[in-house]
């Protein structure tokens, strides 16, 4: 009891509460017949009082001084303890990273794990790294290992083709659409909805409406059928018309392809380099005449070489738009694929 | 540390540069590469030498229309080239170029590769 009283006086200010608690206590020990009715009027104070406080302050334990020890000690047995680089713990900070986006190193965690176990989860998400990653010839190659596996070939093989697709590598796509070697029977309709837009996307061959767009959802037949119009039948100029249009009038061709500004330009800079030739040779001053006559042949050369280009860069830009439209389009509707649960 | 500025200096006639700073630097290497480029790059420094280094940076396009000549003629031939320098040059006297989409660099130049003008539409980037 004088312990208690002790620690109290060196670890807490005593209050009038825990002073009539620990009077109790020491009257109750004491154990005497004439010390009854004393404890009664103390413990109605107490009761009248509050003793919630009284009781926290009794209950108080002083804190135990922790005893220095070795940090880096403790650590290394923390370690050895919980064994840190265990496949299980090196499955959980892979999945951790893989939540955080950092796939790069969560793929280096699920291949030590997979060094240990064959889980076809894990193989699933190491190869879903390197598909968020842009590796996409690494993923293709990992999705392939999962291709016989009951629960996620589908899935695996629907990542496949779409590794190949976003490769770039369209050509590939299409051939290995048509050979149907590694066709999800789940997914079909995505493979080939990925196979029309990878038409769509490529510059070099585009198939009939019909075939193109049956993959596709009727709400998007009618934006898909104006894209395809405007790619089959490209608004384009043509670099012979812009050609002769300069031959004929300088700044014509240019006129054509829409440089307004460099057209009147090079008319004006032609038509008066050789206004000048001319009345030099009029005026018996050839040596100018000559020097005007070389300027105007400049002028006149460079207009019609610069219609031809003025025309190709039309076109080229028309068709960089228009690719750009289409890729956005797709882009936002993410290529009409389903979401990954993972 | 500020100090309080004295009236000496507070009215004293203060050296003002006008000198526009240098902004760019000529390359004036040679071109080793064939007999005609090496003509061709020390024609360019004589020009470099004499007119542009005196009168300055005042070519709007990126590279500049000198650059350009060179690096036509080097991407093709010399034929070629001198009818794409013909056509940047009536280019550079159009007053209203800058109405025109060409993309802008930091500089405040406009990016006018010779590249996109060689009649190959591979080559022709945006």
């Amino acid at each position: 009891m004088t312990r208690l009283i002790i620690i109290h006086l060196i670890h807490r200010k005593l209050n009038f509460n825990t002073v009539l608690l620990l009077l109790i206590k020491l009257l109750k020990s004491i154990n005497r017949k004439n010390n009854l009715p004393v404890i009664l009027i103390l413990e109605c104070i107490l009761i009248i009082t509050g003793n919630n406080h009284a009781q926290q302050s009794l209950d108080y334990k002083p804190p135990i001084k922790a005893k220095k020890q070795n940090n880096l000690k403790n650590d290394t047995n923390l370690v050895k303890q919980k064994d840190l680089y265990s496949p299980k713990n090196r499955l959980k900070f892979g999945n951790y990273l893989y939540s955080e986006s950092d796939y790069l190193r969560a793929s280096g965690e699920y291949k030590e794990y997979l060094k240990n176990f064959d889980n076809d989860t894990v193989r699933f998400k190491y190869s879903l790294c390197f598909y968020r990653m842009g590796l996409f010839s690494e993923a293709a190659d990992n999705f392939k290992s999962l291709f016989f596996d009951p629960s996620l070939s589908e899935e695996a093989r629907l990542l496949f083709y779409e590794s190949h697709f976003f490769y770039d590598d369209y050509k590939t796509y299409h051939e290995l659409v048509e050979k149907e070697n590694y066709m999800p029977v789940v997914f079909k309709k995505e493979v080939d909805r990925l196979n029309s837009a990878a038409y769509f996307l490529d510059n070099s061959f585009l198939p009939d409406t019909t075939n193109l767009l049956r993959p596709f959802d009727d709400s998007v037949h009618f934006k898909l059928a104006d894209y395809y119009y405007r790619k089959k039948h490209t608004a384009s100029k043509s670099l012979t018309t812009a050609v002769l249009l300069s031959i004929v009038i300088p700044g014509a061709g240019k006129f054509y392809t829409g440089e307004v500004g460099d057209g009147v330009t090079s008319l004006i800079a032609t038509v008066v380099s050789a206004y000048l030739a001319a009345s030099n040779f009029h005026n018996d001053h050839n040596f100018r005449g000559w020097l005007f006559t070389g300027l105007t042949a400049f002028f006149y050369a460079g207009n019609i070489y610069g219609s031809a280009t003025s025309a190709q860069i039309y076109n080229a830009r028309i068709r960089f738009n228009l690719q750009s439209d289409i890729k956005l389009y797709f882009e936002q509707r993410n290529y009409f694929l389903p979401g990954l649960g993972f | 540390m500020l100090h309080a500025q004295p009236d000496k200096e507070k009215w004293g006639a203060k050296q003002i540069s006008y000198e526009l700073p240098i902004t760019h630097q000529h390359d004036y290497s040679v071109d080793k590469s064939t007999f005609g480029m090496t003509i061709l790059s020390f024609m360019r420094n004589i020009y470099y030498f004499l007119i542009s280094d005196l009168d300055g940076d005042n070519c709007p396009f990126y590279p500049s229309c000198s650059a350009f000549f060179i690096q036509s003629v080097k991407e093709t031939n010399i034929f070629k080239g001198g009818l794409m320098f013909a056509d940047r040059f009536t280019r550079d006297l159009n007053l209203f170029k800058d109405i025109n989409h060409y993309p802008i660099i930091k500089s405040g130049k406009f990016f006018d590769p010779p590249y996109n003008y060689t009649l190959n539409s591979q080559k022709i980037k945006f």
